[in-house]
C-alpha cells in the first residue's frame, strides 16, 4: 500500500532524525512514543516520526553508548522503555548541534547568496 | 526467541498501549483507535529487519565484505582452473574419505540401539583368560545363582545358539536358531511386528513348542508373507508353532533366522543342560534396575562370581582363572570393529593432513606469483585484516567446492566402508548415509579453509616496498621455499607411516597365503553334510554315510571320500580342547593334565586330506563300535606333536592314552594308540604344534562334513555329489562345498580386506605426496631459471645441476622418512592404549615401504630436474 506522501509534510534530512532524538532526550528520560510525539508537536506537527526509523533509531543510539534505557510504567499504565541520554550522548548532542549550525550557515550561504 | 526479539515486542506493546489511549482520550471508540493505532505503526516485519541490521551490524558488515571476496576469488581462481582443479580434487580426497568413515564411525560405535531402553541393556560375559578362551558362556546352574544372588538387575534374559533342521519354510535347510527363555525378549526391549513373541508362559518342559522369525528372515527368505504365522514347522526332532515376527533389531550375539523357546531343543530340556554347572552354552542378558548403574551392577556381579567360584571349586579350576565381564550392550557389539574403525579414522585423518599440506603448498606457490598484486593492493591502503579477508575467502571457495565434491564422492563410500566394517560388527549393516557427512565435511572445509588463509605471508603495510612491487614478477624468498619444503617433507612423512603400515599388513596377509597348512589345499573339497540329531552318530547315520561314500567313490574323478567332524578353519572353535592322561605319563608336579584336540574320522580320512601317516596304521573299517558278544577293541591316531611331547623316546604307538573328562564318560576308558600323523592346524591358518586325537567315527562320534579329494576340477563335483545325496536322502541338507584353498581365502577375508583399504590410502597419499614433491621441485625450478641459465653459462655441466635438482628431492624424502618413522612409533606408541594388538611393522615392512617412496618421488623429481639441466641459456638470462 503505497501512501500518498502529504504535501504539508517535510521528509526529515538523511541524519539528523538522531540528532533530533538527542536533543529531545535533553530534558529528561522519555519513551519511544513520547518521543515520536515531542517532535512533531514541537515542529507544529511538520515533521512526521515514522515509528519503523524511530526505533532502530533509538537502538542504534543505545549501541553506541550515547543512550541507555530502561522499563518503567507510562501513562497507559503500561511498560515501556524510556530512554536517557548518557554523558557520551551529551557531548555527541554539542557536536551535532554545532556542525548542523555550520551546515546550515554553508548551505544557506550557497542558496542564498544575495542574502549577505 | 532471542532477548533483544522479546524486548522489542514488549517496547512496541508499550508504543501501542500509549498510542491507543490517546486516542481514545480524543474520543475515538476503543476498536477504532485499536486500528488506527496499528496502521499508523507501519509495517512490522520491515522494522524488525532494520533492528536486526542495528543490532548484529557487525556480521552484516562481515558477511557482505566476505560475499563481495568470494565473488573476487572465484574469478581469480577460474583463471587458475589448473591449480584450482588439483587443490578441490585434492581436498575432495581428503574430506571425503573423513566424511566416509566418520558416518561409519559414528553409525556403528556412538548411535544407540533400537532395543527399548537400551541404555538399561547389558551383555554379561564368562571369560577363562587363563586358557585362552574369551568367552566361555554360563551353565544353566551359574545363570540360576546369579538370577538368585542379584539386586541390581530388574531380569536375566537366556539366550543360546543351537543348529536345527528347519523343515516346513522353503527347502529343509540347516538354520542357526536362537532358543532363549520367557524373559529374553522383555530384557532385549523387543517387540514383534506380528503376532507375539516368546513369553515366560512359554518356559518349561510342558509348554509347547513356539518359534518366532527374525526380520531379517522374514522379509529376505519369506517375501514377508504374513500368513506364516500360525504355520507348525519341524525343528529337527520337534514341531514348533511359528507365533511372530521380531522387529528390525541389531542380531546379536548370533546372527539366526528363527528364535525358539526352550522346549524345541531336547539337548536344553535334559539333565546335562540343566545341572551341569561345567556345560556352558548360553549367553547371559541383563536389564539394570532403574537407577543402578553399570559400575554397579558389574561390582556385584563381580560379588556373585567369587561366591559362586568358592561355593563350587571343582568347576573352576584356578588355571583357567575364569572371570565375569559386564558391558553395555552396545559396546559389547561394537568392540570388534572398534581397533578397526579407529586405524581407518586415523588413517583418514593422515589422508586429509596430506591433502592439506599438498594444497597448502599450491596455494603458497600460487601466492609467491601474486605477491605482486597483494605488495600494490597492501601499499594503496589495504589493512592486513582484509588482505587475509582476500585470502580466506579463496580458500573457502576452494574448500567448499572441495567439501561439496568431496561428500559427493563420500557417498558410495560408505556402503564400501560399511560393508567392509560389517564383518566385524553387524551394526555397520544399519549405516546410512545421513546429514553427520554433511557436517563434517563442512567442518573439515572450513578447518582448511582457515589453515590455508594463514599459510601465505602477507607484504606489511607499512613497508609495502619488496621486490614484488618493483619487479611485479617472481622471485621467490628463502623463506617460502622453507616453508614449501616443509609441507612437501610432512607429506612424506604421513606417507609413509600409511605405506608402513599397509605393508605391515600386506606382509602379515602375505605371509598367511602361503603358510604350509599341511593339508592338501587344491583338490580337496569340503562340504556340509549335517546330522539330523545333535550328539553322537547313530547305527543309522552310520549306515547312511557308508552308503553314500560307497557311492560317490564310484562317480568319476573321485580319487577319495572321508567323513569328519570339523572343516578345517571354517568351524574353528567348533570341538575344543580336552584334558588327557597317557598310559606311562605323569605331569610333573602342580602341573595339569596335557590337552588335545578331539576329532573323529573315517578310515581314508588322513589320505584324502593329505595328511601324511608318520607311523604306525590308518583306521580300517574294522574299527567300529563292538557289542557285548564281540567286543572291539577301541583305538585313536595322534598327532605328530602330541607323540613327541608325551613319548620323547619315540615309544607311542600302542601305548594308551585316555580323556579326562566326565562329559566324555565318568571312568577314564583307555584306548591304544595306532598310528602317528603329520601335525594339522585346523583351527588357525598359522600353524602351531597341534596336540589332536582323532577317533574312529564308528567308534566315537561325531560327523557332518563330507570330504572329497577329485582328480580333475573339483568345483565341478559339486553339483553331482549333491544331487547324488538328494537322490539318497532327500531331506538331508548338503551345504556350502568349497576347496579348502576356498575355505582358506573366506577365512582371510578380513585381513584381505583390511590390507586392501589401507593400501588404498596408502596408495592416495603416495600420489598426492609424490605430486607434491614434483610440485616444489618444479616450482624452484621455475623460479631459479636464470640461476640455471648464468651456470650453465659459465661453464657448469648439464648432469650437476640434474643430480642438485635431484639431491634436493632425495633430502626431501629422506627427511621425511625419518620423521614419519619417529611420528610412527610416537603415533602407534598412543594407539596401543587404545587399540589392542596392534602389530607393529617389521624391518622388511618398513624397507619396502621407503623403498616404494623413494622410487616414486625420485621418478617425480626426474621431471623437474630433466628441464634445469635443459635450461635454454639465452632465453634464461634475457628473462630479467
Amino acid at each position: 500500500m503505497a501512501k500518498t506522501p502529504d504535501p504539508e509534510r517535510l521528509e526529515l534530512l538523511q541524519g539528523t532524525l538522531d540528532m533530533l532524538i538527542l536533543r529531545t532526550l535533553q530534558w529528561g528520560a522519555q519513551h519511544g512514543h513520547g518521543i515520536g510525539q515531542a517532535i512533531s508537536s514541537q515542529s507544529d506537527d511538520l515533521l512526521k516520526v515514522e515509528t519503523g526509523s524511530l526505533y532502530p533509531a533509538l537502538h542504534r543510539l543505545e549501541k553506541r553508548g550515547w543512550l541507555k534505557s530502561e522499563w518503567g510504567i507510562s501513562e497507559a499504565n503500561h511498560k515501556a522503555k524510556y530512554y536517557q541520554l548518557t554523558a557520551a550522548g551529551k557531548a555527541q548532542l554539542s557536536r551535532e548541534r554545532d556542525r548542523w549550525t555550520q551546515l546550515v550557515d554553508v548551505i544557506g550561504k550557497i542558496m542564498n547568496p544575495a542574502a549577505e | 526467541m532471542r532477548p533483544e526479539e522479546r524486548e522489542l515486542d514488549e517496547e512496541i506493546r508499550g508504543h501501542l498501549a500509549l498510542e491507543i489511549q490517546q486516542r481514545i482520550d480524543r474520543g475515538e471508540s476503543p476498536q477504532q483507535a485499536r486500528a488506527n493505532a496499528l496502521r499508523q505503526f507501519g509495517y512490522l516485519p520491515q522494522m524488525r529487519d532494520e533492528m536486526r541490521r542495528v543490532w548484529y551490524s557487525r556480521w552484516y558488515d562481515i558477511a557482505e565484505a566476505l560475499v563481495q571476496d568470494m565473488r573476487v576469488g572465484l574469478r581469480s581462481l577460474l583463471r587458475a582452473k589448473g591449480l584450482a582443479a588439483t587443490v578441490v580434487i585434492t581436498l575432495a580426497l581428503g574430506i571425503g574419505a573423513n566424511a566416509a568413515i566418520f558416518s561409519v564411525v559414528r553409525g556403528v560405535l556412538l548411535r544407540p540401539l533400537v532395543n527399548r531402553g537400551e541404555e538399561r541393556l547389558i551383555y554379561i560375559k564368562q571369560s577363562a583368560p587363563g586358557i585362552g578362551v574369551n568367552s566361555t558362556t554360563f551353565s544353566v546352574p551359574e545363570i540360576k545363582d546369579i538370577r538368585e544372588r542379584s539386586t541390581t538387575m530388574e531380569a536375566f534374559g537366556e539366550f543360546s545358539t543351537i543348529e536345527f533342521t528347519l523343515i516346513g519354510l522353503g527347502d529343509p535347510r540347516v538354520i542357526q536358531a536362537g532358543v532363549v527363555d520367557g524373559h529374553y525378549f522383555e530384557v532385549m526391549g523387543l517387540k514383534p511386528i506380528l503376532g507375539r513373541l516368546v513369553e515366560p508362559s512359554d518356559d518349561g518342559p510342558k509348554a509347547a513348542g513356539v518359534a518366532v522369525l527374525t526380520n531379517r528372515f522374514w522379509t529376505k527368505s519369506l517375501n514377508s508373507d504374513p500368513s506364516v504365522v500360525g504355520k507348525t514347522v519341524e525343528l529337527g526332532t520337534r514341531s514348533a508353532t511359528v507365533i511372530g515376527v521380531l522387529e528390525p533389531s541389531v542380531p546379536y550375539p548370533a546372527d539366526t533366522e528363527i528364535i525358539a523357546n526352550m522346549v524345541t531343543s531336547p539337548h536344553h530340556m535334559g539333565a546335562q543342560m540343566t545341572t551341569r554347572r561345567t556345560h556352558r552354552m548360553t549367553q547371559l542378558f541383563g536389564r539394570l534396575k532403574v537407577g543402578k548403574t553399570i559400575d554397579e551392577a558389574r561390582s556385584e556381579l563381580g560379588a556373585i562370581h567369587t561366591a559362586i567360584k568358592s561355593d563350587h571349586p571343582e568347576s573352576y579350576p584356578p588355571r583357567s582363572d575364569m572371570r565375569i565381564e559386564v558391558a553395555a550392550l552396545r559396546d559389547q557389539i561394537a568392540a570388534p570393529a572398534r581397533p578397526v574403525l579407529l586405524v581407518l579414522l586415523a588413517a583418514a585423518g593422515i589422508v586429509f593432513i596430506i591433502a592439506c599440506s599438498n594444497v597448502a603448498n599450491l596455494i603458497l606457490a600460487r601466492s609467491v606469483r601474486r605477491e605482486g598484486e597483494l605488495a600494490i593492493r597492501a601499499a594503496v591502503g589495504a589493512s592486513r585484516a582484509a588482505l587475509r579477508r582476500t585470502l580466506l575467502a579463496e580458500s573457502l571457495v576452494l574448500c567448499g567446492s572441495g567439501a561439496v565434491l568431496g561428500i559427493l564422492l563420500a557417498r558410495p563410500m560408505v556402503a564400501i566402508v560399511a560393508s567392509f566394517a560389517a564383518r566385524f560388527s553387524v551394526r555397520a549393516l544399519e549405516v546410512t548415509v545421513d546429514s553427520s557427512l554433511l557436517w563434517v565435511g563442512a567442518g573439515l572445509a572450513m578447518a582448511a579453509a582457515v589453515l590455508l588463509a594463514y599459510v601465505p605471508r602477507l607484504p606489511s603495510s607499512q613497508n609495502p616496498t619488496g621486490p614484488g612491487l618493483a619487479a611485479g614478477s617472481v622471485r621467490i624468498t628463502s623463506g617460502t621455499n622453507r616453508r614449501l619444503k616443509i609441507f612437501a617433507t610432512t607429506q612424506v612423512a604421513f606417507s609413509f607411516v600409511l605405506l608402513a603400515g599397509a605393508a605391515t599388513l600386506l606382509a602379515t596377509l602375505i605371509a598367511l597365503r602361503s603358510v604350509n597348512t599341511g593339508y592338501d589345499m587344491e583338490q580337496v573339497l569340503a562340504i556340509d553334510l549335517p546330522m539330523q540329531t545333535l550328539g553322537a552318530v547313530t547305527d543309522q547315520d552310520l549306515a547312511f554315510y557308508r552308503k553314500v561314500t560307497q557311492r560317490i567313490t564310484e562317480m568319476p574323478g573321485v580319487e577319495g571320500v572321508a567323513m569328519g567332524a570339523v572343516t578345517p578353519w571354517r568351524d574353528a572353535g567348533k570341538l575344543g580342547s580336552i584334558p588327557f592322561g597317557a598310559e606311562g605319563f605323569t605331569p610333573e608336579n602342580g602341573e595339569e593334565n596335557p590337552r588335545a584336540r578331539i576329532r573323529m574320522v573315517t578310515p581314508d580320512f588322513f589320505n584324502v586330506l593329505g595328511v601324511p601317516l608318520l607311523a604306525g596304521r590308518d583306521f580300517t573299517p574294522e574299527d567300529r563300535r563292538g557289542s557285548k558278544d564281540a567286543p572291539v577293541e577301541e583305538v585313536v591316531i595322534v598327532s605328530q606333536s602330541l607323540a613327541e611331547r608325551i613319548y620323547p623316546n619315540g615309544e607311542a604307538l600302542n601305548h594308551r592314552i585316555w580323556w579326562i573328562d566326565d562329559y566324555l564318560g565318568p571312568k577314564p576308558f583307555p584306548r591304544r594308540i595306532v598310528g602317528i600323523v603329520g601335525d594339522v592346524d585346523d583351527q588357525q591358518i598359522a600353524r602351531g604344534p597341534v596336540m589332536a586325537v582323532y577317533h574312529p567315527m564308528a567308534q566315537f562320534g561325531m560327523a557332518g562334513r563330507l570330504f572329497v579329494r577329485a582328480s580333475g576340477d573339483p568345483h565341478a563335483l559339486v553339483q553331482p555329489i549333491t544331487r547324488a545325496i538328494q537322490g539318497m536322502a532327500s531331506n538331508q541338507p548338503v551345504e556350502r562345498a568349497a576347496t579348502l584353498e576356498d575355505i582358506r581365502a573366506e577365512v582371510l577375508a578380513p585381513e584381505r580386506l583390511n590390507a586392501f583399504v589401507f593400501s588404498g590410502f596408502a596408495g592416495v597419499a603416495l600420489l598426492i605426496a609424490v605430486v607434491g614433491v614434483a610440485g616444489v621441485l618444479a616450482f624452484g625450478v621455475s623460479a631459479r631459471t636464470r640461476e640455471f641459465g648464468v651456470r650453465l653459462a659459465v661453464g657448469s655441466s648439464p648432469y650437476l645441476l640434474l643430480t642438485s635438482v635431484l639431491s634436493e628431492g632425495a633430502v626431501i624424502v629422506g627427511v621425511g622418512i625419518v620423521t614419519g618413522t619417529a611420528f610412527g612409533y610416537l603415533f602407534a606408541g598412543i594407539a596401543s592404549g587404545y587399540i589392542q594388538q596392534l602389530q607393529m611393522p617389521g624391518l622388511s615392512a618398513l624397507l619396502g615401504a621407503a623403498a616404494v617412496l623413494i622410487a616414486a618421488a625420485l621418478a617425480a623429481s626426474m621431471m623437474p630436474a630433466a628441464r634445469a639441466s635443459r635450461v635454454d641459456i639465452l632465453q634464461a638470462l634475457r628473462t630479467e
